[in-house]
């Protein structure tokens, strides 16, 4: 069943295009991650399916509906985790989940037993009367998944959830989301960390510029984006372009030189005999590919 | 889209009273907790300001204003004066806070409220703290026996609505603003002329002509003759037609309100 379907949706502030003619779908109880640049558009995106900002142009359906006319029963539905920790920091947990939980008009007894259950289930139980300004980074981002859980959503939204974590705390909410992810959980997730998508997502879809670029499984992707291995090392100890292998494919980013072939073997000989002191052989990653097609150099 | 199907779930959005409803509610859980703090000033200002009058100033003034003494001239304008400045602080620094420092517009808006809904719910909440720090510098009044008419009942309904015209205005005001300084101009040029110029400490009709059509014609006059009308009593108004000064707060209230809940919705988008 596709919950999320979007034909050519553009949206612009002022003069910059945000977000370019996107279209996309999205099936039931899958993880989607949209990868970009900062500036690419995943956030603009992002709140344009959460019924938050209205398209400029294009079609959009969320869960069936559209989801700036009618906002209030789409974001019924959905669970949004924010980049910024909009806590309210003079209250405790307990009373966060309670005034958050009133904006979707949810209290009583069963919804009491649901904040006891998904504090439980982001392991914050104990920690009920605490302030929320006393919490750690971790914290607060286990709190505001709780708090996305609520309402019970059919989609969860989440963007950079992990932004700003360190790899523990960062290990443990991937843990908490592939927990969902087991209960059938569909998840939108925009994240500029490859390591992030790689782990988590079913298909990913690279924007750039405001513009789909490309989309697939992140194997897919891979596959078709570059050759299978790649060799990575210093440009100051490069041989030159030139002089690599017969069908390999050379990029550069930074001061880094990166020569992509599907034959392993024919790179580890060509390394023989150049004698590069400190080269990185490997699989071609999800960042290789990110880096290839939103290109070089930095985008501000 | 021919696959979307709808979702599997009856729809579940709260309405729209509801909607509003938990944004006032909201606030007056997160403000309740600092309420002393916040009420303090609103409470101990005006009854300075009583005393400095009554046993200062009220002292070398021997005219009669309206038929009564400064002190007692002044009270229902120092009444008045709480119930704007309460609205004003709170839809332009309370406003800003929440829009800028704390992102409480930001997790509202992933909610099922719009943005419309989450301003309303702001007006409405600055209407109720009008109205309550109003009932709070009534009783005051009260104590300092200013209160003459008995139709001070009222005090709380013309606070709410005085709150609500000022909230709205400020509202619109944080609308324009790109930086927290800038609500300094609003304050000193917009409200601060406008409050003692008004009929705070003296009749307007003893101002000259050009400046006396000027005070009528602005907000704040309506305001003050309002409460005077339910604090000192009919006999006690400086114009024939102070009956009208209510209808025009409705009138402030109802264009004001509209306008700065249109306003900030419209900011939200951008």
């Amino acid at each position: 069943m596709t919950v999320i379907d979007l034909k050519n949706v553009t949206r612009k502030f002022g003069d910059l295009t945000a977000v370019r003619s996107v279209s996309l779908s999205m099936e039931k109880g899958i993880c989607y991650a949209l990868l970009g640049p900062n500036g690419a558009g995943k956030t603009t995106l992002s709140k344009m399916i959460g019924g938050v900002l209205p398209r400029h142009e294009g079609e959009m359906r969320v869960l069936g509906m559209d989801p700036w006319k009618m906002q209030s029963e789409v974001k019924a539905h959905l669970g949004v985790v924010m980049q910024s920790d909009a806590l309210d920091d003079e209250l405790n947990v307990l009373e966060n989940l309670r005034i958050y939980g009133l904006f979707f008009w949810l209290k009583g007894r069963a919804f009491r037993e649901r904040v006891a259950e998904l504090l439980e289930f982001v392991s914050l139980t104990g920690r009920e009367k605490m302030p929320t300004q006393a919490l750690s980074g971790g914290m607060k981002r286990r709190l505001l998944i709780a708090r996305a859980l609520l309402s019970d959503p059919e989609i969860l939204l989440l963007d950079e959830p992990t932004t700003g974590l360190d790899p523990q705390v960062r290990q443990v909410i991937w843990t908490t989301l592939r927990k969902l992810m087991e209960k059938g959980m569909t998840i939108l997730l925009t994240t500029h960390y490859m390591e992030e998508a790689s782990q988590l997502a079913d298909r990913v879809g690279i924007l750039d510029q405001g513009q789909l670029i490309t989309e697939g499984s992140p194997t897919e992707l891979i596959h078709r984006t570059l050759p299978s291995c790649v060799l990575e090392f210093d440009e100051r100890e490069s041989p030159g372009d030139a002089a690599v292998p017969d069908g390999s494919l050379v990029e550069h980013h930074g001061d880094r030189v990166y020569v992509f072939d599907d034959d392993e073997t024919a790179l580890r000989n060509w390394l023989g005999e150049h004698g590069i002191s400190a080269p990185h052989l490997r699989q071609t990653s999800l960042e290789d590919v990110f880096l290839k097609l939103t290109g070089r150099g930095l985008h501000e | 889209m021919s696959n979307a199907r709808p979702p599997t779930r009856p729809v579940r959005a709260p309405s729209v009273v509801k909607r509003v409803a938990s944004v006032w509610v909201r606030h007056w859980r997160v403000y309740s907790d600092t309420f002393v703090a916040n009420a303090t000033p609103a409470v101990l200002e005006p009854v300075f300001f009583l005393l400095a009058v009554g046993l200062g100033v009220g002292r070398f003034v021997d005219t009669e204003f309206a038929g009564l003494d400064f002190a007692s001239f002044m009270a229902p304008g120092v009444l008045a004066m709480t119930c704007v400045y309460t609205a004003s602080f709170e839809a332009t620094y309370g406003t800003w806070v929440r829009l800028r420092f704390q992102q409480t517009y930001e997790a509202m808006r992933a909610t099922p409220l719009t943005v419309r809904d989450i301003f309303a719910g702001e007006l409405l909440w600055c209407a109720t703290k009008g109205a309550l720090f109003g009932t709070i510098v009534g009783l005051v009044l009260l104590a300092f026996g200013k209160i003459v008419s008995p139709y001070a009942l009222l005090i709380p309904v013309f606070g709410f609505v005085t709150a609500m015209a000022f909230g709205g205005l400020a509202l619109t005001v944080t609308s324009l603003v790109k930086n927290m300084n800038h609500f300094q101009f609003y304050f000193t040029i917009g409200l601060t002329p406008l409050v003692f110029f008004s009929g705070l400490m003296f009749p307007v009709n003893t101002l000259p002509d050009a400046l006396q059509g000027l005070a009528y014609a602005l907000p704040m006059f309506h305001v003050i003759e309002s409460f005077r009308l339910i604090i000192s009593g009919t006999n006690h108004v400086t114009v024939s037609w102070a009956w009208a000064c209510p209808i025009v707060l409705v009138v402030l209230a109802s264009f004001f309100g509209w306008l700065g809940v249109h306003r900030m919705s419209g900011r939200m988008l951008k």
